[in-house]
């Protein structure tokens, strides 16, 4: 029972605060320089991309909040986070936002500084091995797909391989196969 | 009396009869300068003729003391003396086609009408009001007094209406008249015009009939307005119950304007404030993202919280019209972080100031600086006022202004005359 003067005064703070010396400050910067990211920090927290976005409404971290932690150099927050993986790349907070930032455009920025450190979420690995493989996003695996819209059962003029031998070069193919 | 100089002796024209150029001519004209006023539309005021109350007094401000004491009456004997005063010749209906010549001896090409109703002899009995649609009366307020013809709107009564108007008036066949006047100064007083967002999907506007600006709301709050005063739907004339309205329509915003409308907040939250305090029972929110009702306005803001006007920051996610005419409102509220749903039956956007539709040219023709549209000063750090060699500028033709501040600009600009000409 060792009773020391310290303990017996109430904690002097009471919040969880970011430490601010612990961000990266330069993320903010490196965003601005990326393509489309110029305008980031004319963002003046209106929200209107978020009051924008169809699917905002079940993030934890809304567009203008990610805006706001790039700003902040929250790099690790963001970069990690699944909402930019989640985006649907529609472009509403993009039209929207009165002050031009590039909300959309800023998020497949960060998407691809994720992709280049590898946090690409699995189910979207996925997807670019499906691509890589089959050459196409979509395959049709019942006949009755095509049949019930009065289609032939083959896709006329279908070509995939050549499609497949570009892929193997891009980025894409880089990134899902570095991850075999 | 002040010695007057040959040839700076020249009438003023002052393009555009709102409170700007108003009190610039009634000024110039007590000093014994004649002027030239041209106003395009038919009636003088601009902007403010139908305002009801106006901050930061909460009255007319051209009233006189006198007619303080008696509400709802907003006879504005400022804007009729107008019409009677030897040294100012007041042309509405008139717009400017031409100017040239030189600074202190400018030629200008005016069009008049065609006027189809003479202002002298209309003595509003209000017959061509009762038969034809085409016959409209602008404001009560309206000076002169006269109604207004629209051709456009003609129907096969009006050629009797015509011949049976008591006093002669109406005259189908009116056409325009063409004058060049010659003027040695030139004032700019064309104003604002408030803008109108139809190309803006997410507010619905000119879609929904229940989605109006601040200047329909100030209209529908008018006592002499059509519905007197009272708040209906557009879209049925029900009474309405639930105000929405949002702040920064248009402002603020690169793709439309990149400057604060300065003075939408305070006419807002004053039009907020008489919806609480004066139609019971209305309830009102506002949707903002910053509130700047700057220095002394601070107080609508206060007396709107204390009024019980709600508040969420925050912007709009979506407009949904409901069979009942009411709108379905989804608010992203930014502090909370949750989308808060309405159910309301107006909804007001508070739209952005621009310039008028003709300032353009005018400014083009004169060689003018501007901003954002509007007329900039040469000097903005030491004359605010002057825009050019004797070319002044004054009231919102510079930008958003305020009456008080439109009406000491348009002092600035007199005073600036007078010294000219001393
Ligand atoms: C909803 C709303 C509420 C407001 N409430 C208040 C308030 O409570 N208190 C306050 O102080 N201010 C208020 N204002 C602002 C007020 O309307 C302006 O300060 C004021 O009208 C500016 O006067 P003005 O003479 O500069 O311009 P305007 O009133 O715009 O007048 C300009 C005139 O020039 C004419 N014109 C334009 N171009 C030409 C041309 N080429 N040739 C001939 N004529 C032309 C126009 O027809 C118009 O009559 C409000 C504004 C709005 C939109
Ligand atoms: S809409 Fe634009 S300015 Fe507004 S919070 Fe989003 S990014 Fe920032
Ligand atoms: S582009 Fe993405 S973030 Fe922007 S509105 Fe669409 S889903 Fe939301
Ligand atoms: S009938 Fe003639 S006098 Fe009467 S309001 Fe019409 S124009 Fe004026
Ligand atoms: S005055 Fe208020 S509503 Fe108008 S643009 Fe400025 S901040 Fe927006």
């Amino acid at each position: 029972m060792a009773e020391t003067k310290e303990s017996a005064e109430p904690p002097t703070i009471l919040v969880d605060p970011i430490d601010m010396s612990k961000l990266d400050q330069s993320f903010c910067n490196e965003i601005k320089s990326m393509p489309y990211g110029e305008e980031l920090v004319a963002c003046f927290a209106c929200t209107t991309c978020t009051a924008a976005c169809p699917i905002a409404n079940q993030w934890d971290y809304k567009p203008h909040q990610l805006i706001r932690m790039i700003i902040l150099g929250m790099r690790e927050e963001v970069l990690s986070s699944k909402e930019i993986w989640e985006c649907l790349t529609c472009f509403q907070c993009q039209e929207r936002c009165p002050q031009k930032v590039r909300v959309t455009d800023i998020f497949f920025d960060c998407k691809n500084l994720a992709a280049e450190e590898g946090k690409v979420p699995n189910s979207i690995v996925a997807l670019g091995k499906l691509l890589l493989e089959t050459g196409q996003l979509y395959e049709v695996t019942e006949d009755w797909q095509r049949e019930d819209l009065d289609l032939e059962p083959e896709v006329p003029g279908l070509a995939t391989e050549p499609l497949k031998e570009i892929l193997k070069t891009t980025r894409t193919g880089r990134l899902v196969g570095s991850d075999e | 009396m002040v010695e007057v100089n040959d040839t700076l002796s020249g009438p003023v024209l002052i393009i555009g009869a709102g409170v700007a150029g108003m009190t610039a001519a009634i000024e110039l004209a007590d000093s014994d300068i004649k002027t030239i006023l041209v106003e395009k539309k038919q009636t003088i005021g601009g902007n403010a003729l139908e305002l009801y109350k106006a901050f930061p007094t909460d009255d007319c401000f051209y009233c006189f003391e006198g007619s303080r004491f008696r509400p709802g009456i907003r006879k504005c004997f400022y804007r009729s003396a107008m019409l009677d005063n030897p040294n100012i010749d007041l042309r509405t209906n008139t717009r400017v086609d031409e100017i040239t010549g030189n600074p202190g001896n400018f030629k200008v090409k005016l069009t008049t009408g065609p006027m189809y109703v003479d202002p002298k002899r209309c003595i509003m009995c209000g017959l061509c009001l009762k038969r034809s649609g085409a016959f409209s009366l602008i404001s009560p307020q309206c000076q002169p007094q006269a109604v207004f013809y629209d051709p456009s709107l003609a129907e096969e009564s009006v050629k009797e209406i015509e011949k049976e108007c008591p006093t002669k008036a109406i005259n189908l066949n009116a056409q325009s008249t063409e004058e060049q006047v010659e003027v040695s100064d030139i004032i700019l007083a064309t104003g604002y015009t408030e803008m109108r967002p139809v190309n803006m999907d997410e507010y619905g506007y000119g879609k929904y009939p229940n989605v109006i600006t601040q200047l329909e709301l100030a209209r529908m709050l008018d006592p002499n307005g059509e519905s007197a005063g009272a708040l209906i739907r557009p879209s049925d004339g029900a009474p309405v119950k639930r105000v929405m309205m949002v702040q920064c329509v248009g402002s603020r915003d690169e793709n439309y304007n990149l400057y604060c409308s300065k003075i939408c907040c305070v006419f807002a939250l004053k039009h907020a404030n008489i919806i609480v305090n004066e139609r019971n029972g209305i309830k009102t929110t506002v949707v903002y993202m910053d509130i700047r009702t700057y220095d002394r306005h601070e107080r609508y803001y206060r007396e709107a919280r204390e009024s019980g006007v709600r508040f969420v920051r925050g912007r709009v996610h979506l407009v949904r019209p409901n069979p009942d005419g009411s709108l379905d409102i989804i608010v992203y509220d930014s502090l909370l972080d949750r989308y808060l749903s309405y159910n309301i039956d107006l909804f007001v956007l508070s739209t952005a100031l621009e310039p008028s539709e003709e300032d353009e040219t005018l400014q083009r023709t004169l060689g003018l600086n501007t901003s954002s549209g509007f007329v900039a000063p040469l000097d903005l750090a030491n004359d605010s006022v002057v825009a050019g060699d004797h070319v002044y500028v004054c009231g919102a033709a510079m930008g958003p202004a305020e009456v008080p501040e439109s009406v000491t600009q348009a002092r600035a600009v007199v005073s600036k005359i007078l010294q000219g000409r001393q």
